[in-house]
């Protein structure tokens, strides 16, 4: 990753929280009161790094480098956010159990009827509610995302608290950044400014509970590239409804003028509905986003893709055969699960870079070990990863074995909860 | 690793919470008030106008809250200002009008030094 991309994440957070800090650094106050003021405004400018962070822009993305990152560092900002709010009134009451440990208590109390204190404590109640739904696994997409939504619901709240205060410059200004960012997510992001409008073409299955959709821009197509993924959100055909949500899905071919192949594999409700989906069907796409290809190198290359993860792997070779020498591992549950084995086959019959390895590794956890290549024959390779995360996770220490870790190894995890 | 970071922090917040509470209910009451109380005059009161220094004069009484003010939830800007003064509207307007809890009124009685004379 360029140097840019890679300190900019970094430099901005260090910007809102020194920032946030340094504007507000008490003077000739006790130490626990001075330490507590200074955990709030950190978390209180960590918040504001980590709202920014969930903007899904394609220009911000690209800047910082790329989507996952930016989740990753918008999962950490926020945890460590919440670690200092948590501990900000707690040193606050610690600084006041020197005068009496009652006053220490009426310094933390819920009781104290004090509108300050009630957002302060409304705010942490929300964060916690807000991170206990996030950090659970197994909840369905939508009410996870509501859940998630409380945790903008608890900036606002504490931000109150803030003001409940005594309005400032400072608490002026993480106003109107907070605002800023949020609205910015609804608006460009959650109601869709930033899409731009498309039509289903065409759809063919292309394996089990799997079809690739290929989507006709209706204005000016986004830019893409292979190897990257879009946010696409289906609305409404003749007869179909879609579930409108935004939905992260690899391009399986960018062909000319702006039209784009996608991969769909039922993994959820609305993907599973998405199945059934119809030519005419009006579609919002947002991105492009992802850097997955973008560090591929004259090297020679192996290729492990898991099911679905083999689309961003069909949409470089549809795009032109790299000059690089590659192996091209393809593994599925059952022959049935295996999704464009014909155009694969065929584009390994005429080139002779290519090594195509086809592998049904049935239901249980397979011994990946016995499809790897050994270690002297991956020498000098470039890996890249695409695949659920339980495989991906599954084959990192065996490649690891092999020699291929660190800046050898590529992958994207396409989590975005 | 994020997600046992939290719950850990979480549990030990309310463990903490709980030991400031235990504190707050096991710790001694104030000492009553001196039955007769010294009478200070307003002048006397405007002599300690500094935030270290602080006395204010709140429904008749006097008190010294230069110890409690670094601890006083709102900004120094808003309280300072009554140091040495008569406050009595201020603390009972504070906040959009709404007056101090009344958990607030018996901790200020903690720091009762008197009672102004006219």
């Amino acid at each position: 990753m360029p140097a840019v991309p890679f300190l900019a994440i970094p430099c901005l957070v260090a910007i809102l929280v020194g920032g946030a800090i340094f504007w507000t650094f008490p003077e000739a106050l006790p130490f626990w009161r001075s330490l507590g003021i200074v955990l709030g405004w950190g978390g209180c400018g960590l918040l504001l790094a980590s709202l920014l962070l969930m903007v899904r822009e394609a220009r911000l993305a690209r800047w910082l480098g790329g989507l996952e990152r930016m989740y990753r560092w918008h999962h950490g900002t926020g945890v460590v956010a919440y670690l200092c709010l948590l501990a900000h009134p707690l040193a606050l009451a610690a600084g006041a159990w020197e005068e009496s440990p009652r006053l220490a208590w009426q310094t933390l109390s819920p009781w104290s009827e004090s509108w300050p204190v009630w957002a302060g404590w409304g705010s942490l109640l929300l964060l916690m509610a807000g991170l206990a739904a996030t950090f659970r696994r197994g909840l369905g997409y939508r009410i996870w995302r509501g859940l998630h939504g409380l945790l903008g619901v608890a900036v606002l709240v504490g931000l109150g608290h803030l003001v409940l205060l005594g309005l400032s410059a400072p608490i002026l200004a993480a106003l109107i950044l907070a605002v800023a960012f949020l609205g910015w997510r609804l608006v460009r992001v959650d109601f869709g400014s930033a899409a731009r409008p498309y039509t289903v073409a065409a759809v063919r299955p292309v394996a089990r509970d799997m079809v690739e959709i290929a989507l006709t821009p209706l204005a000016e197509p986004i830019a893409a590239q292979v190897g990257q993924f879009v946010l696409v959100a289906f609305l409404r055909g003749e007869h179909f409804r879609g579930c409108g949500e935004f939905h992260p899905f690899t391009l399986s071919a960018v062909d000319p003028p702006g039209r784009l192949r996608i991969g769909v594999k039922a993994l959820g409700d609305c993907t599973r509905h998405i199945q059934a989906i119809e030519p005419g069907v009006a579609v919002r796409v947002q991105g492009s986003f992802g850097v997955f290809l973008d560090a591929a190198v004259a090297a020679p290359q192996f290729w492990i893709a898991g099911g679905i993860g083999i689309t961003p792997f069909l949409a470089a070779l549809r795009g032109g055969m790299p000059a690089q020498s590659i192996r091209l591992l393809y593994l599925y549950r059952h022959d049935a699960d295996a999704a464009f084995v014909d155009e694969l086959q065929a584009i390994a019959a005429q080139e002779p870079g290519l090594t195509l390895r086809l592998q049904a590794t049935g239901d249980g956890i397979p011994d990946l070990r016995q499809w790897l290549p050994e270690a002297a024959d991956l020498v000098g390779h470039e890996c890249y990863l695409c695949g659920p995360p339980a495989l991906v996770a599954a084959l990192r220490p065996l490649l690891e074995e092999r020699g291929l870790a660190g800046r050898h190894l590529h992958f994207e995890s396409f989590d975005f909860r | 690793m994020m997600r046992r970071l939290a719950y850990f922090a979480t549990v030990t917040f309310w463990l903490l919470v709980l030991a400031f509470w235990a504190g707050g209910r096991l710790a001694p009451p104030p000492a009553p008030a001196a039955a007769v109380e010294r009478g200070i005059a307003l002048a006397e009161v405007a002599r300690h106008d500094q935030p270290e220094d602080c006395w204010m004069v709140i429904r008749g009484g006097v008190y010294d809250v230069g110890a409690y003010l670094p601890e006083h939830p709102s900004r120094p800007a808003l309280v300072l200002p009554w140091c040495g003064k008569e406050a009595s509207e201020a603390y009972a307007t504070k906040g959009k009008g709404k007056p101090h809890s009344a958990a607030a009124d018996a901790l200020l009685e903690e720091y009762r030094i008197g009672r102004v004379e006219p």
